[in-house]
C-alpha cells in the first residue's frame, strides 16, 4: 500500500512541475476572451494606461494619456506623459487647440478665415493666421518659389481637393498660373488684414498647417508641466523631450513602396513631416499624376524623388520645406540644406532607390539599404 | 520493486503525461488583439490568431477586414480613395490602417506574444509612422 501511495504522490508532483514549466515558459499571457461587442458609446476613443517607469526613475508615476480622433481630414493621435490628472489635461488642451486651428485655417471650411478671404478676396486675420502668412511668404522667398500658398485654384483643376481626378489642359493650366503667384498676397500685421492683389486668387495654408499645429501642442504642453510627449497628426510626427526613461523616441519611415520602414529616426525634440507623390494620386492612360503640385509649371512635380522627409525643432518649417524639397529635386534641396543646416536635417528617398542623409542626423538614423551622408562641405 | 509497481508507476506516469497535455495553457498566450472603431466608437475587439473577415457596414459604407496568422489588413472597402487597402498589413501593438472616408480605425491594441517573423531591423515597433 505504502509503495502505491508513494507512486501516487511522485506522479502528482510530476504533473505539477510540467504544468508549473509550461506557464513558466509560455509567459504569464493575459489571456482576454474574445470579445465582440458593438456600439459601444463613447464620445472618442480615450485611453489612460498606469505606466509603471523604470524603477530607477524616483519620479514617481508617470502615465501615458492618450486622444485619437479626426479632425483637420485626417486621424490625429496626441500623447503626454505625466502625473495622470496632468497628462489628461494636456492632451485634452492638445485635441481642443487642434479644433481651434481647423476652425480658424481650414480652406474647405466656408467659416473659417481663410475660407471667407478665399471667398471675398481678402479679409480680417486674427495672429495665428498672420503669423502663418508671414511664415509662408518667408518660405516662397526662401524656396524660390516652390513653396506657395496661391497654387490652390490649380489644385482644384486637377480635382485633388473633390477627389474628382481630371488632367487639365495646357490652356487651362497657363490661365490658372497666371492666379499662381504668392507675392501678390499683402498681410497687413497691424491691421490683421489680407488682402490679394488679384482677382480670383484662392489660398490654402494646408501645406504648413499641420507642423504649426504640432508646434503649437508642444507649447500647450510645457505650460501644462508635461516634459514627454509624442503627436501624430496624420503622419506629421512632433515629439517633445525624450521617452519618460530617457531614451530617444523612435520613428519609422513608412517605406513608400512596401510593408515595413525606410528607416528608423531617433529624435528628441523635434517634429519629423514626410512628403512624397506616393500619398496620393491618381492615373489615366497609363500616366501617375501625385497631388504635389509645381508652382511653376502647374504640374505634378517630377523632380527625381519619391519622399522628402524633414527633421526640425520647428513645426511648421519642417511642414513647409517637406514638400518645397520634393519640388525642388536633390540638388536644390543639398544646396537649401547646406545654407541652413542649423535649422533643419533630412532624408531623401530617390526614384532609383537611393538612401541619402544629412550629417547632422545620420547617427541617429538606421536603414536596412545603404545611407548615402550628405556633409555641409560639398 | 515487483514487476505490478513497475507497470502502475508507468501507467501513472502516462496519466501525469495526458493531464499535463490537456491541462497546460494554451497557445493563445500570444496575445495580439485589434480593435475596430468607427468614428471613436468602439465597434469589436478581435484575435489576431483567429482567421476570421470582419465586414464592417455603416451609414457612410462597407469595410472588410481580414484577420490571418496575427496580421489584420483592409480586404475591400468602398470609400472613394481606397487608400485604406494599400495600407498593408499591421501586427505590432500601435500600428493602424485609417479609412478617412468611413472614419474607419483598426488598431494593434496588444502586443503579438512572438518577435515580428521578417525580423526587421531588431525588431522593437517604433513608437510613431511618418508618411
Amino acid at each position: 500500500m505504502k509503495k502505491y501511495i508513494s507512486v501516487l504522490m511522485v506522479s502528482v508532483c510530476l504533473v505539477s512541475v510540467c504544468l508549473l514549466c509550461s506557464s513558466m515558459i509560455s509567459g504569464c499571457g493575459k489571456m482576454k476572451p474574445m470579445q465582440e461587442e458593438g456600439g459601444k458609446k463613447q464620445e472618442e476613443t480615450e485611453k489612460s494606461q498606469g505606466n509603471q517607469n523604470d524603477e530607477e526613475n524616483g519620479e514617481g508615476r508617470e502615465t501615458e494619456a492618450v486622444l485619437e480622433f479626426f479632425a483637420m481630414d485626417t486621424f490625429m493621435r496626441v500623447s503626454a506623459y505625466g502625473e495622470k490628472e496632468q497628462a489628461e489635461a494636456a492632451v485634452a488642451a492638445a485635441r481642443e487647440e487642434v479644433y481651434r486651428l481647423e476652425n480658424l485655417l481650414s480652406t474647405g471650411l466656408a467659416t473659417s478665415e481663410i475660407g471667407q478671404a478665399n471667398e471675398s478676396g481678402g479679409g480680417m486675420v486674427s495672429a495665428d493666421t498672420v503669423y502663418l502668412l508671414k511664415r509662408a511668404q518667408q518660405l516662397y522667398g526662401q524656396t524660390m518659389g516652390a513653396f506657395d500658398i496661391t497654387v490652390y485654384p490649380l489644385m482644384q483643376a486637377w480635382g485633388f481637393t473633390e477627389k474628382e481626378y481630371r488632367v487639365p489642359d495646357a490652356e487651362e493650366i497657363e490661365k490658372l498660373l497666371e492666379k499662381t503667384d504668392a507675392m501678390q498676397i499683402m498681410v497687413d500685421e497691424e491691421n490683421g488684414r489680407v488682402e490679394f492683389g488679384m482677382d480670383g486668387m484662392q489660398i490654402d495654408l494646408g501645406g504648413i498647417t499641420k507642423g504649426y499645429t504640432s508646434a503649437r501642442i508642444m507649447e500647450i504642453y510645457k505650460e501644462a508641466g508635461i516634459a514627454s510627449g509624442l503627436v501624430s497628426l496624420g503622419g506629421n510626427v512632433q515629439a517633445l523631450g525624450t521617452k519618460p526613461d530617457g531614451t530617444l523616441w523612435r520613428i519609422g519611415l513608412q517605406h513608400p513602396d512596401k510593408e515595413g520602414y525606410l528607416g528608423i529616426l531617433q529624435v528628441r525634440d523635434k517634429a519629423v513631416i514626410t512628403s512624397g507623390g506616393y500619398e496620393r494620386y491618381f492615373e489615366q492612360d497609363g500616366v501617375r499624376y501625385h497631388h504635389i503640385l509645381d508652382p511653376a509649371t502647374g504640374y505634378p512635380a517630377r523632380s527625381g524623388l519619391i519622399s522628402v522627409t524633414v527633421v526640425s525643432a520647428d513645426g511648421a518649417l519642417a511642414d513647409g520645406l517637406s514638400t518645397s524639397l520634393f519640388i525642388m529635386g536633390k540638388e536644390r534641396a543639398v544646396q537649401f540644406w547646406r545654407e541652413h543646416a542649423d535649422v533643419f536635417d533630412m532624408v531623401l528617398y530617390t526614384e532609383e532607390g537611393e538612401l541619402y542623409v544629412t550629417e547632422g542626423i545620420s547617427g541617429d538614423f538606421s536603414a536596412e539599404i545603404p545611407v548615402n551622408v550628405i556633409g555641409r562641405e560639398p | 520493486m515487483k514487476k505490478k509497481d513497475i507497470m502502475l508507476a508507468a501507467i501513472l506516469l502516462l496519466v501525469a503525461f495526458l493531464l499535463f497535455l490537456v491541462l497546460r495553457p494554451k497557445d493563445g498566450a500570444k496575445g495580439g488583439q485589434i480593435q475596430i472603431t468607427v468614428d471613436g466608437v468602439l465597434y469589436g475587439t478581435y484575435s489576431l490568431f483567429e482567421e476570421r473577415e470582419i465586414r464592417v457596414e455603416q451609414e457612410r459604407g462597407v469595410n472588410l477586414i481580414y484577420v490571418r496568422d496575427g496580421a489584420a489588413w483592409m480586404a475591400q472597402a468602398d470609400c472613394p480613395d481606397g487608400y485604406c487597402i494599400g495600407q498593408g498589413k499591421i501586427r505590432e501593438k500601435g500600428q493602424s490602417i485609417v479609412c478617412l472616408p468611413h472614419r474607419l480605425v483598426v488598431e494593434v491594441t496588444e502586443a503579438n506574444g512572438d518577435m515580428a517573423e521578417e525580423g526587421q531591423q531588431g525588431f522593437r515597433p517604433p513608437d510613431a509612422v511618418v508618411h
